[in-house]
């Protein structure tokens, strides 16, 4: 039999005999990497977790049209639009709600008409408060609660708007109310129409007052772009929504800081209890090291030994860990932001190498006690 | 007898015990840190949240959202309303006085930047808007407490090249970002701003970027805006910023007619930090008022709360799980050890229950001792992560000690139990062979 064939055997058999005591330990290194994977998978994962979660604070990029310069294109023409809007990376895009604004009356009282794509609006400003439903056809209009107050319109109630067109025309349009929006701002004092009804009733030269993207992207990220664009696209002029951008960087970080430290925290603890399990496991076989020093097994043996033993202790905890790690991550991804967790391939080596060195450290220093006592001592119960 | 053999055996094997102390003193002290934490985080957050500005807006009854809107209807002419002043302190009055961070009164008055600035070059005879409000107002209530409020604290995200306005300042103004470039005004520059109460010469202490349409207003101290409005002691509108608990389905019911909630659930609401409650009790207090949430803060940060505390909560809960593991672990290793004690004990005579129960006490004792000194190291945790992340100290929650205490207890039990009737099980003599 060759030393290696040896080696492997002594290993096995050791594990193989002390099932139960090998579980334990095998148990509590795979928990610490499951501890380990999974918290450093939530940690990369909070900034996109929670930024989507910010999202619900509504558009943080808007175009407007170019300050100054001609007049004769009011607005921002639809071709500038998709050509900004083509320098967002589509995975990050959120929402996009075009508007377009006229005054126009009902009942001779004046309001603000807004023609919106209510699809993108529903999706780029979720914090809108919808008694009754959101128009799925043309003809149904969105009004603000103070409209609604005004002009006692209710869910389900048809009005008729007047006013004059972009031509001077004066125009009448029958619509629907299909729901009342509440927000506290000043969106309440206006009425959304889709943009074809828009153009139907008052027309207009095409070009919105202003879009409004909500992008899901950290504040760099988002500068870089707004800076892209006014670049590179004429036509209208990005401008950041600072109270979001500016806070939404500020609380992030300060989220991302505590997982951070907790994260450090709960690893640390982690492996000191591991490494604890491990030297208590070790420590209980100091007889078997004297009788292996008894029969004549010099030192570094023995030590290569438990160490061996370790090491396949911390590769196969590291390995359970991983994957589950990687579940418990995808619980909380699931449960808390309904979404799942992106895999880092990463962290299979780094949960491995990781169990592995505390578990073989955690051996060495037990092991190394017990090679320097004196074998009939140890033998004797002592 | 019984202590002396505890006595004994604590002290004969102090380096297992000590490592079964530190190993649950570790779990205890992670336990108490992520308790400690995770209860506080609601909290913390919700401080930090308040980055966002104001969640609840205050107008006059009556008034109109419209005056807002690209200036239209300010010239309607619709009557126009105002908040008194003098009432402003009785917000931090309400039930939920504790929970308003922030506040600061506003009053928009019309007015016109006039030619015949000192500094010819500027121009004149336009239209702009000019708002008094709090910057940074020390306030003392009839209750003999003082508060400090105002925008600064409020608008954390405007950039402002220069000073900050202060109250005291009267003849100072603040402009912003678009006003400033159309009329080329700089930090410095002293113009002149004429208005229906009177006209003013005003030093400019800074330009601020707001990124929306405040960029175009002028700021004033409020007493300066009623000094040129000519109407003393007035606001046109409230912003607030108070910490809330996120809505439910109660609270949403009480916030579309309080009055259709029975006298039970009206009680819960009221006493709930519940936005519309909240402001149902701030229009109790300034007289003729309409208090709004402002949905985009106050909805965004009840989604957020939640989701920071669930995770959090998952995160304590994984952590708590690991190190119950951990120390279970050790305890079992280490009664199992004791096999030779326990069978000399039982061939002496001992009956199961004194065994048992000695060894028990020995575990016990040896998890009180570190659960208490993980305890305190927990404190100091918890400590560290709340300086660190927000700057202010974890408020220390009583409950979480009864919780740690528990845990540790049936995390020792379930490691022990099992192991020492195991033991027990064991014939004496082959374990005293050492078989």
């Amino acid at each position: 039999m060759t030393r290696q064939a040896m080696y492997v055997k002594m290993i096995t058999s050791s594990l193989l005999r002390r099932r139960s005591r090998m579980a334990v330990a095998l148990l509590a290194v795979a928990v610490g990497a499951t501890i380990l994977s999974g918290l450093v998978t939530i940690y990369y994962d909070i900034p996109r977790q929670m930024g989507q979660e910010f999202r619900s604070y509504g558009a943080n990029l808007i175009f407007i049209a170019p300050p100054g310069g001609d007049t004769s294109g009011e607005g921002v023409s639809e071709a500038a639009a998709a050509e900004a809007l083509s320098y967002i990376p589509d995975s990050a895009v959120v929402g996009v709600a075009p508007y377009r604004y006229k005054s126009a009356k009902i009942n001779e009282q004046p309001f603000m008409a807004a023609g919106t794509d209510l699809e993108g609006a529903r999706k780029a400003s979720p914090y809108w408060f919808v008694a009754g439903e959101w128009p799925q056809d043309d003809g149904f209009v969105l009004i603000g609660q103070e409209v609604a107050d005004t002009v006692r319109l209710l869910p389900g109630s048809s009005f008729t708007l007047t006013g004059t067109d972009d031509g001077g025309e004066s125009f009448s349009k029958d619509l629907q109310v299909s729901g009342v929006v509440q927000t506290g701002g000043s969106e309440e004092a206006f009425i959304f129409l889709s943009l074809s009804d828009f153009d139907a009733a008052i027309g207009g030269n095409g070009n919105y007052d202003v879009v409004e993207c909500s992008i899901s992207a950290p504040q760099a990220e988002l500068e870089g772009i707004a800076a892209q664009i006014s670049e590179n696209v004429s036509g209208l002029t990005p401008r950041l929504v600072k109270r979001v951008t500016q806070s939404e960087g500020t609380v992030l970080t300060k989220l991302q800081a505590l997982v951070f430290l907790v994260t450090a925290v709960v690893l640390v603890l982690t492996m000191i209890c591991v490494a604890t399990t491990m030297m208590a496991v070790v420590t209980e076989r100091r007889k078997e090291i004297g009788l292996k020093k008894a029969l004549g097994a010099p030192d570094r043996s023995i030590m290569q030994e438990f160490l061996g033993e370790g090491l396949f202790l911390g590769c196969v905890g590291g390995i359970c860990g991983v994957f589950l790690g990687f579940a418990f991550a995808q619980i909380i991804g699931i449960n808390v932001f309904s979404r799942s967790v992106s895999f880092q391939p990463l962290l299979i080596p780094l949960t491995i190498a990781a169990s592995a060195l505390i578990t073989v450290l955690a051996c060495a220093v037990p092991v190394r006690r017990a090679v320097e006592v004196d074998p009939a001592i140890v033998l004797r119960g002592e | 007898m019984f202590w002396r053999l505890i006595r004994g055996a604590l002290f004969r094997q102090k380096g297992k015990m000590l490592m079964i102390a530190f190993t649950i003193a570790l779990g205890a002290s992670l336990a108490t840190a992520m308790l400690n934490v995770m209860l506080d985080v609601g909290d913390k957050v919700n401080q930090e949240l308040k980055t966002y500005g104001a969640n609840i807006q205050v107008i006059p009854k009556e008034a109109s959202l419209l005056g807002d809107l690209y200036g239209l209807g300010e010239d309607s002419g619709a009557a126009e309303r105002y908040l008194r002043e003098s009432e402003l302190g009785s917000l931090k009055t309400i039930f939920w006085a504790f929970n308003i961070v922030d506040f600061a009164p506003y009053l928009n008055v019309r007015a016109q930047l006039l030619d015949e600035s000192p500094d010819a070059a500027k121009t004149g005879g336009e239209e702009i808007r000019l708002v008094g409000a709090w910057f940074a107002k020390h306030l003392d209530l009839p209750t003999g407490e003082s508060v400090d409020t105002g925008m600064r604290n409020m608008k954390s995200w405007w950039e402002v090249d220069g000073e900050w306005l202060t109250d005291a300042d009267e003849d100072a103004a603040m402009a912003g970002s678009l006003l400033a470039e159309r009329a080329g005004l700089a930090a410095g520059d002293r113009i002149r701003v004429g208005a229906q109460g009177g006209t003013r010469e005003l030093t400019i202490t800074g330009i601020f970027n707001a990124g929306s349409d405040e960029d175009e207003r002028l700021y004033v101290p409020l007493k300066t805006a009623q000094a040129m409005a000519g109407r003393a002691g007035v606001v046109s509108s409230v912003e607030v910023s108070a910490l809330t608990t996120p809505d439910n389905e109660l609270s949403r019911r009480a916030a579309q007619n309080p009055k259709s909630l029975s006298t039970k659930e009206w009680e819960t609401w009221y006493c709930t930090a519940y936005v519309s409650a909240i402001c149902y009790q701030i229009e109790e207090a300034l007289g003729d008022s309409v208090a709004k949430p402002i949905r985009q803060v106050a909805e965004s940060e009840g989604a957020i709360l939640e989701k920071t505390q669930l995770l959090m909560l998952l995160i304590t809960i994984l952590s708590l799980a690991g190190s119950a593991l951990g120390i279970s672990n050790l305890v079992t290793a280490g009664v199992m050890e004791r096999s030779r004690e326990i069978g000399l004990l039982k061939a002496l005579g001992a009956n199961n229950a004194p065994v048992s129960w000695l060894v028990l006490t020995e575990v016990l004792l040896t998890g009180a001792v570190g659960g208490a000194a993980g305890y305190f190291a927990g404190l100091g945790f918890a400590q560290i992560i709340g300086h660190t992340v927000f700057g202010s100290a974890i408020s220390i929650k009583p409950m979480v000690i009864p919780l740690v205490g528990l845990l540790v207890l049936a995390v020792i039990l379930a490691g022990s139990i099992p192991s020492i009737r195991l033991l027990l099980s064991l014939r004496p003599a082959e374990v005293l062979h050492g078989r």
